[in-house]
């Protein structure tokens, strides 16, 4: 290939430079850090589950399940969790049974659902979700005691002034969820199917690490020849 | 066994002296590409961190068919790629053209800077691996998970767009 003006013009734009000072000193402290705090609540969660879904999470503690199909459904419960909390899991497909609880919090929580991940919404929004603008502190009140969180995200439910406010499992560990979400990838493409998925879909957990390219948008996929997946439908989730 | 895979090896069993002289061999062409793609020194050095981190945490998975520079371009797009989303994001539109930097000590270089921004990102990634690095067509493929073909498209199309943008200004 013959070299034009253009050609010369990017190879001076793109000169690299040498790396700079401490940069693998700072890495391996990065590191280090990173295998010593590990996973939220150690990747340790006791799931309550019944035959209909998920009926509560919590660190620590026991799992229970009454039946055959609760167990199956807290053992998916429990990679699912997994999944998401080392970075791997941008959804949750396992239901969730929330039908001991009053109307009004099964409304909030739902409402709370529908906030996207790696997104943060008021606590305002969710009262004008449910049509009960007025009800702010009760919205508060009733994510304070959901019962499944994680699952049902009412971390991504904030103050008005954007900061994070209260969490059952603590102010820092909302810090912690949000810096995690912020940091997760959301789609995934398999070099060897060519199908991009959104992360933590049940294709790409077949798919080997050594396989994976993040996209930032299912266009951008589809312009390099990839197609969306038809089990998790990225397009329509984006 | 050549001394990049030799270097992995003893990465993944833990050897920091191996780590630095990985980081001192690539370090500086992981930049560049980082720079360019995201704009800025701080958001470029931190994904230049967070690829080698990667790389750290995941060297017990490095495959040697792989070519260590391959694999480390490929965790380093990765990174690069994702931030690039969250910059859209924070612009509040998915797919705009990011905004040239606001710095910068030579005036054509803002200028090629902005001309670059209004490729779009995939080809972005493709021009800056082929820039840096002077990587083939079946180099670039292997790393995005691509076909040649959609390479040398991709390739071609940035060019034409760079190439527009320059002309216009008077720069080629």
């Amino acid at each position: 290939m013959t070299r034009d003006r253009l050609d010369l013009v990017l190879e001076a734009y793109f000169r690299p430079t040498p790396a700079p000072a401490g940069l693998a000193a700072r890495v391996l402290a990065a590191a280090r850090e990173v295998e010593r705090v590990g996973l939220p609540f150690g990747g340790r969660l006791a799931i309550r589950a019944s035959a209909r879904g998920i009926v509560g999470i919590a660190p620590g503690g026991r799992s229970e399940a009454s039946s055959a199909a609760a167990r199956r459904l807290a053992a998916r419960a429990r990679t699912e969790l997994a999944e998401y909390l080392a970075g791997r899991r941008t959804f949750f497909s396992v239901p969730v049974d929330l039908t001991s609880l009053p109307a009004f919090q099964r409304r909030v929580l739902q409402a709370a659902r529908e906030i996207p991940f790696g997104e943060a919404r008021p606590y305002a929004w969710v009262a004008h979700r449910i049509g009960r603008p007025r009800a702010v502190r009760a919205v508060g009140t009733a994510l304070a005691r959901n019962p499944v969180p994680l699952v049902i995200p009412c971390h991504r439910v904030v103050r008005s002034d954007g900061t994070p406010g209260e969490y059952a499992l603590g102010a820092a560990m909302k810090r912690r969820l949000h810096a995690l979400e912020e940091a997760t990838p959301r789609l995934e493409g398999c070099t060897s199917t060519r199908i991009v998925c959104r992360v933590g879909c049940a294709h790409g957990r077949r798919m080997r690490p050594a396989n994976r390219i993040v996209f930032a948008s299912v266009g951008d996929a589809r312009a390099l020849g990839y197609r969306a997946c038809r089990i998790c439908r990225p397009a329509a989730a984006a | 066994m050549d001394r990049d895979r030799a270097l992995m090896r003893d990465v993944a069993a833990r050897d920091d002296a191996a780590f630095t002289e990985l980081v001192e061999r690539y370090g500086g062409r992981l930049l560049a590409v980082a720079r360019r793609l995201l704009q800025t020194e701080a958001d470029a050095e931190d994904a230049v961190q967070r690829a080698f981190l990667q790389c750290y945490l995941g060297a017990a998975g490095y495959r040697p068919e792989f070519a260590v520079s391959t694999w480390l371009y490929r965790i380093l797009t990765n990174v690069c790629v994702d931030e690039l989303r969250r910059q859209a994001r924070r612009r509040g539109a998915a797919d705009a053209a990011p905004p040239a930097p606001a710095r910068d000590a030579d005036i054509h270089r803002l200028d090629l800077a902005r001309a670059f921004g209004r490729v779009p990102r995939e080809a972005r990634v493709l021009l800056a691996l082929r820039y840096v690095d002077g990587l083939g067509y079946r180099d670039l493929a292997r790393i995005r998970g691509i076909s040649v073909n959609t390479v040398k498209s991709q390739l071609a199309r940035g060019k034409r767009i760079l190439r527009r943008a320059l002309d216009t200004e008077g720069l080629l």
